[in-house]
């Protein structure tokens, strides 16, 4: 893999802007990022932030308003065809051949590929089939299988070529548990061995998991970037969870007391700030969230003593990178609803 | 560019084709022909037909006119097929973040259109021979004639149907529409009756649907019978074909992805 790295970054963008037709607003407004080669790039925001919109101008599919696209080291536009053949995608959408068996449909997409060697199309395709668990399916008919078994099928047929570059637009949407974590841990091998990956997705668990970087999009424009850990440094802010499991249902005085622990605390750092809150997780479990938990715990055991309650469990949880990203989107005014990148 | 453009069609006759289709097209116009062929030819008598200076049999004359039926049949089946799948099931979208460019998919497509008019074609000439090889008259000179209507008449349907495919949004409106305008082309043509001796508004109505062209200028190669009308009725379709053909390239070219 990367056989035609000629620059330090597989992808770079400066300045890009989409505006579609005479729209007053741009769906994707002054971007600037870059991509190392053999890494995976996290690319998160709530829906219509322009997530999908810039996979499309970077895998051709749609023309930048303004900025420039180097990847591999060379101009997207000019150099296109040449890029895309070592380009895989994998689209939001699905894509499928509706008469074609999974078989038939894997040993297409390998001749469409170029792979013209029948012998190494039949390889490819059994170690497919064997490595994404399609062995059982291989028979039926795209258009006969579940959105799930589909899915599976357009994720796996993409590892047919050779590539060096791969967009993943939310390619784990419909996907079970296991199938999902096996083609995570597949992603992860390809990338150990060159292979850089553009990853979109929802579920921040995924992006924890497999990205090496992360930019939060939201309203078109990347408002956070750092690797996750950089993201909950900055962004957490230090805020931790406390977990108070209780063997018995705490009483109404007790959850009083600690929301006014809560509330002290909140007004004497920051009167406006909203890191400080209590919640519950289910009827024995009360939540503290809070700056900086390290103050409050000794009152709050204090407290829970005084009360004569038994706690069952006791744990203090770092930040998530939901929270992370909750609260960079939530700060940045997150409009629900608004459907801008599409 | 060609390499692209020959996998594109490799690609659409591997997803397109397949026992069903390939079931419908020789089926179909097995039953006119032998079976609506034979069972008319006994209320029409004796009765033979004229085309040009020849006169034939309702079995030949209609055997001759399903050959174009036919190449329309196939390839707005195909092209209609191709275009509503790919931009459907995603197909397109993947095409063109390969290796692939609009162009060569058009290109691809029309490519494909032509294979299939024509072959579609030529499988109702060797299976309808039995009904024709008394007064069919194939010569080097009428050979040219014949490719061309069944080729110009497949851009035609398979432009015409890859418009309503990129055009019509729901599955249902595209049956409807196709159904509805494909029992026009089939019904209001020279492929089943003779236009002569037709009422005058039922004549325009034949020489509004390109299906009668391709027939008759088929049908005047099969028979070596081709005239200036012929001639005049060759420009007519290319005029028609080309303008179809290019509305499709737009079509094509302006269809989100």
């Amino acid at each position: 893999m990367c056989k035609i790295q000629k620059s330090e970054n597989c992808i770079s963008v400066s300045n890009l802007r989409k505006r579609y037709g005479k729209a007053n607003t741009y769906a994707i407004n002054d971007i600037t990022f870059d991509v190392k080669y053999g890494s995976v790039f996290g690319f998160l925001g709530p829906n219509g932030a322009g997530k999908t919109t810039t996979v499309k101008i970077l895998t051709t599919l749609l023309r930048a308003t303004s900025g420039s696209i180097y990847i591999f080291g060379r101009q997207l536009l000019k150099n296109q065809s040449e890029i895309k053949k070592r380009v895989g995608v994998v689209s939001q959408n699905p894509s499928f051949e509706t008469n074609l068996t999974v078989e038939k449909a894997l040993d297409l997409y390998g001749i469409l590929w170029g792979l013209k060697d029948k012998q190494l199309r039949k390889e490819k395709i059994n170690k497919i089939l064997n490595t994404f668990d399609l062995e059982s399916i291989k028979s039926i008919k795209n258009d006969e299988l579940s959105i799930g078994q589909r899915r599976r099928v357009q994720v796996a047929r993409e590892f047919i070529h050779e590539m060096d570059l791969l967009f993943l637009d939310e390619p784990t949407v419909g996907l079970d548990p296991s199938a999902r974590r096996l083609l995570l841990d597949y992603i992860k091998s390809q990338v150990k061995s060159g292979l850089t990956v553009f990853f979109t997705t929802h579920i921040m668990e995924e992006a924890e998991y497999l990205c090496d970087q992360i930019a939060i999009m939201d309203k078109g424009k990347i408002i956070a970037f750092d690797t996750p850990s950089g993201l909950k440094q900055k962004y957490g802010k230090g805020t931790k969870t406390i977990e108070l499991t209780f063997n018995d249902i705490p009483n109404k005085l007790l959850i009083d007391h600690l929301k006014n622990i809560v509330n002290k605390r909140q007004s004497r750092k920051d009167p406006n700030g909203t890191n400080s809150f209590i919640g519950f997780n289910g009827v024995h479990t009360i939540t503290i969230t809070a700056d900086n938990v390290e103050e409050i715990i000794s009152e709050v055991l204090q407290l829970i003593y005084k009360d004569g309650l038994q706690l069952e469990n006791i744990s203090i949880i770092p930040p998530s990178l939901e929270e992370v990203f909750l609260s960079v989107v939530d700060k940045n005014g997150y409009s629900n609803g608004r459907e801008v990148g599409r | 560019m060609v390499n692209n453009i020959l996998l594109l069609v490799y690609r659409n006759l591997v997803a397109a084709i397949d026992k069903s289709f390939l079931i419908w097209m020789v089926a179909f116009p097995v039953v006119y022909i032998f079976i609506v062929g034979y069972a008319y030819s006994t209320l029409i008598g004796n009765r033979e037909i004229n085309i040009g200076s020849v006169s034939v049999t309702y079995t030949s004359f209609l055997t001759s006119g399903v050959i174009g039926f036919n190449a329309m049949n196939g390839s707005s089946a195909v092209a209609g097929g191709i275009v509503w799948n790919d931009k459907r099931n995603g197909m397109l979208q993947q095409l063109l973040v390969m290796q692939f460019s609009k162009v060569q998919y058009i290109i691809g497509n029309l490519i494909t259109i032509i294979l299939i008019g024509l072959v579609s074609a030529a499988l109702i000439m060797i299976i309808g021979l039995p009904t024709m090889y008394k007064n069919a008259n194939i010569t080097l000179w009428s050979v040219p004639y014949i490719i061309y209507a069944l080729a110009s008449g497949s851009v035609f349907f398979g432009s015409f149907t890859i418009i309503l495919s990129t055009k019509i949004k729901s599955s249902e409106a595209h049956n409807v529409i196709s159904n509805g305008l494909f029992l026009f082309f089939t019904f209001v043509s020279s492929a089943f009756y003779p236009a002569q001796g037709l009422p005058g508004p039922l004549t325009i109505a034949f020489y509004l649907n390109p299906l009668t062209y391709i027939v008759d200028i088929s049908r005047a190669g099969i028979f070596s019978q081709i005239s200036a009308f012929t001639n005049i009725q060759v420009l007519i379709l290319g005029a028609l074909a080309a303008t179809v053909f290019v509305i499709a390239i737009r079509s094509m070219v302006s269809m989100k992805v």
